[in-house]
């Protein structure tokens, strides 16, 4: 771009083309979907045989594989954040819905946990994984995420309803919808921009 | 009618198109207005210092992973000037 003298019409146009190209700028790699619905999808799958089999007995709680999830997100942050080259507001806005949305799982589980409040923590469970999964897809115009989120609140209304070691499946298969199924497009997309030497969607 | 005076800063093509991006996001790494510019190194270099001498863009210079990365973000004096230049802008416009 060379130095110049605008007119007012060349001056908008600039400005125009220059907002638009800006606003396209949305960088997601799917690694943080695809690792999260693994490890929830994984950690409820093993909570039910291991709740519900005779012969598969683990000799650890499972869900204590959420802190290996924990380490790896860091990692995958550190690595990300490489080739990030702007920060959004639509960044800014994913990062506050997951940040609530983290607290409110840790606040739940936890508590729910001390509290003793049986299966009706896992129906709420999957109440929390449709809100900010849902949120995410329309923000992002993702509907992956949309639909997503939306089975997670009707596999919630089913849970509300199962209140057995069966709810653990269909936090499973809420995680599988939610994350893993989109996490693999978004992984899709990623590859193919790379491929295109454009670095984010 | 009244003519509102275009701001000298903003009323170059390099600095007008960094703005433009920078209004846009939080924040950005010269690579990316590099890029989207078209601009070379040095001819950025030299309108990004401008803008900040202006007070209207802050510059965060810092290593990622070893990799010297500067950073632009534009401050409210800076969208302020923006949102300034816009309208007197569109008073030429609507001539």
């Amino acid at each position: 771009m060379e130095e110049g003298n605008l007119s007012g019409e060349e001056s908008m146009q600039l400005i125009t083309k220059m907002i638009g190209q800006a606003k396209n700028q949305y960088y997601q790699s799917g690694l943080g979907a695809l690792l999260w619905g693994f490890s929830n999808f994984i950690c409820f799958t093993l909570a039910y045989f291991d709740a519900t089999s005779t012969w598969f007995k683990l000799p650890f709680n499972p869900f204590y594989l959420m802190f290996i999830t924990f380490i790896l997100q860091f990692y995958f942050d550190g690595k990300e954040r490489k080739y990030k080259r702007t920060v959004t507001f639509k960044d800014e806005a994913h990062k506050y819905v997951w940040l609530a949305f983290g607290i409110s799982v840790l606040i739940l589980t936890i508590a729910g946990g001390i509290a003793d409040i049986g299966y009706i923590v896992l129906p709420l469970l999957l109440l929390l994984f449709g809100l900010p999964t849902f949120i995410s897809g329309c923000i992002n115009k993702f509907p992956p995420f949309i639909i997503g989120g939306i089975v997670c609140w009707i596999l919630c209304i089913v849970a509300f309803f199962y209140q057995s070691y069966f709810t653990y499946l269909l936090v499973a298969a809420g995680a599988g919808v939610a994350w893993i199924i989109p996490g693999f497009i978004l992984r899709a997309r990623f590859y193919k921009n790379i491929a295109n030497k454009n670095n984010g969607f | 009618m009244d003519f509102k005076e275009l701001d000298p800063i903003l009323h170059s093509q390099l600095r007008l198109a960094v703005m433009s991006l920078l209004i846009s996001v939080k924040e950005a790494e010269f690579t990316f207005l590099k890029e989207k510019t078209n601009a070379t190194a040095g001819n950025l270099s030299v309108q990004i210092t401008k803008l900040k001498d202006a007070g209207y863009i802050d510059i965060i210079k810092q290593f990622n992973n070893n990799y010297p990365q500067t950073i632009c973000k534009i401050n409210s004096t800076g969208i302020t000037a923006f949102e300034n230049y816009v309208k007197a802008l569109q008073t030429y416009m609507t001539l």
